[in-house]
Parts: C-alpha cells; structure tokens; sequence
C-alpha cells in the first residue's frame, strides 16, 4: 500500500514537472506565434506572458528550495565547464561556417551590429530559461541522461520554429548546453558558448538564409 | 533533486497561470477580430440600369465616406468613396447626413447578354495602424444579368 502510495506520489510529481515545462513552452509560443500575430509588436501585451512564465519560473525555484548557486548562477565549476564546452562549441562553430560557406560559396562577413553587445545577457536569459528552469524539470521527470537532455534540445529548436535551419542548429545547440548543463551546471559558461557561436552564426551565414533570425510569426513578416 | 510531489501553491499558480493565459488569447482574438472586422459598418447595393449603386455608413464614424470595392464573380472591378447624395438613407435614420452613396458603372467585360453575374459590395476597412486592410460585405451579394440593349436587371435570387 505505503509502495503504492510512493509511485503514485512518484508519478504525480514527475507528470508535473512536464507540465511546469510544458507552462513555460506555452508562454513562450504564446509571445512567438499569438501576441506578434494579433498585436503587432505591443510589448505590454508581449509582457504579459512573459512575466506571468517569470513569475512561475521564480516561485517554482522557491517552492522547491532551489538557490541561484543550484541553478547555475556560480563561478566554482565555470572552468569545469569551460572545459566541456570548449570542443563542442568549437564543432558547433565549424559547422557554423561550413554551413555559412556551403550556402553562398565564400563567407561573406556581415557588418557589425552594436546590437550584438547585447547578446551575452539575452544568451544568459535563454540558457537560464532552457536550462536553469527547463532542463532542471526534464531532470526531475525523465532523469539525468539522454532523454532529458533531447526534450531540452527539442523545445529549444521548437521554439525556433518555422526557421528550419535555426531549429535545426538550436536543436544540435541544445542538446550539447543540456547535456554539459547536467554534469556541470555553470549558465555563465553556457552563455558564453551560446554567444560566441551566435555572433557567428549572426557575422557568417546570411541573413538570406537564416530570414534574419526571425523566428514565429515573425519569419513570414 | 528529489522527486516529491508539487507543494499545492505551485499546483494552483500553475493553474492560474494557464487561465490567465487562455484569457488572454481569447482577449486578443476577440480584440483583433473586432479592430479588423469591426461590426459598425452598414449598407447596401442593387441593380440599376447601369450599374451597382448603393449605401455604406460607418456607426463608429458618421462622417467618414466609407471606401467601397466592387467584385463581379469574385473579380475586383472598382473602387470608389460612398460619398454621393442619398436624402434616403439619412431620412431612414441609417446616417446623419445624406452624403454616403456610392455608384458604380460596369465595364464593357460585363455587357454579354443573357449571361447570370454576381456582384458583391465590401467595404474597405483600416484598422487604424496601416498593418492590416480588410473587406467586408456589405449587405447581400446582388445577382444580375444583362438585357439585350445592355442595361442590368436584378436576377432576383439573392
């Protein structure tokens, strides 16, 4: 009986940790595909969803005692994590670039953007969403492992759709931050591996071919 | 991590959260669909001798001259402003004045006899931003066939 109870507790428990990523998907389809297709660019209606997904996401961590060093937010393992990342994000980069240089047979470097000095906040924002939050709860239902780890890439590169060449990348991306995420949760290091092979993919492939990293309603805009 | 069930708080606020949030995407359907197909437009159109003419007035707006568009079996044929004189329309309370009349002659594609065609009205309608034109129908589509001598008669089925 008492086993049973467990399993069902068990069971009850990793069923929601799917639906708390399942809450945080949503939101972010919501901005993607909803409010830019019904509001145009209104970013109080764009907030709403966005702060509500926050919101979750903050008090999640408190109701289950995680602190910020839990969840990534620490410099002791940040070299440990380097290490990892270092030739995983280097293959990433050189597909980068031959995929850049397949598509147009040359690299032709885009200009530089001062938009681009941003990209290590709204990369650190992304990992601490994908894998502070997500991966965190793929964890609590499935495990650390493979299968986790896929369901993190998966939605990475769904919320990267209809971009099939982005999804695509943000998939294989993914699947390499959640799997370094699970054996040294550092998000400052996945940030910046997630910047530099952003500004990358931003300077070498073409606008043309990436539509300009637009993603949701926005990539048929 | 240990698996534990959920405390109740995160359970509703979970719920809570997706309420708001279906809310929402009802709230900006119901928002949009109103901003684009706003249901303030009224009028009219029927056969003359030779061509549409009709009425159009925006509620929302009495001293607009509504843009209309004319379709013959889903062709675009013209455009035009509902601002020609209709005493009728103001004195049937429809508008506040009687300038919301609209005609339109048919070009000579459509001046083969005996031939069944059907017109429709619409009204063009901006939602305000410049992001997004629609049309929508203005009172019933108007089938017509042309005489021998060239002029239109209501085919009467409507």
């Amino acid at each position: 009986m008492a086993t049973n109870q467990v399993t069902l507790e068990t069971t009850g428990a990793r069923s929601f940790a799917l639906w708390e990523i399942l809450s945080i998907v949503t939101s972010c389809l919501l901005v993607e595909w909803v409010v830019f297709s019904f509001a145009g660019r209104s970013k109080v209606v764009a907030g709403i969803p966005i702060l509500l997904a926050l919101g979750f996401m903050f008090y999640s961590h408190r109701e289950r005692g995680e602190t910020l060093r839990n969840i990534g937010f620490r410099t002791d393992n940040f070299l440990a994590a380097c290490r990892l990342l270092l030739l995983p994000t280097a293959l990433l980069i050189v597909v980068v670039v031959v995929v850049g240089w397949l598509a147009n047979h040359s690299l032709p470097v885009a200009p530089w953007r001062n938009r681009y000095l941003f990209l290590p906040l709204w990369a650190i924002f992304q990992q601490y969403v994908l894998n502070g939050f997500i991966n965190r709860r793929a964890e609590l239902a499935l495990g650390k492992g493979v299968k986790s780890a896929v369901l993190v890439a998966l939605v990475f590169g769904i919320l990267h759709l209809p971009n099939p060449l982005l999804a695509v990348l943000t998939f294989v991306g993914g699947l390499i931050w959640a799997a370094v995420y699970q054996r040294k949760p550092n998000l400052f290091a996945l940030a910046l591996s997630h910047t530099l092979s952003s500004i990358t993919l931003a300077l070498l492939v073409s606008p043309k071919l990436l539509n300009s990293l637009r993603v949701g309603f926005k990539y048929f805009g | 991590m240990d698996i534990t069930n959920p405390p109740a708080r995160l359970v509703n606020l979970l719920i809570g959260k997706s309420i708001i949030e279906t809310l929402l995407v009802g709230a900006l359907a119901v928002f949009t669909f109103l901003s684009v197909f706003p249901p303030s437009f009224h009028g009219w159109g029927e056969v003359t001798a030779a061509g549409i003419a009709g009425w159009a007035v925006n509620d929302a707006a009495p001293d607009e001259r509504v843009e209309v568009q004319l379709f013959v079996d889903g062709n675009f044929v013209a455009q035009g402003r509902a601002n020609q004189h209709r005493p009728d329309v103001s004195a049937a309370g429809w508008a506040q004045d009687a300038w919301h009349g609209y005609e339109f002659a048919l070009p000579p594609a459509f001046t083969k006899a005996a031939q069944m065609h059907e017109a429709r009205v619409y009204v063009l309608h901006d939602d305000g931003h410049g992001l997004r034109k629609s049309l929508q129908l203005l009172g019933d589509p108007i089938s017509f066939t042309i005489n021998e001598d060239g002029t239109l008669a209501s085919a009467g089925a409507r």
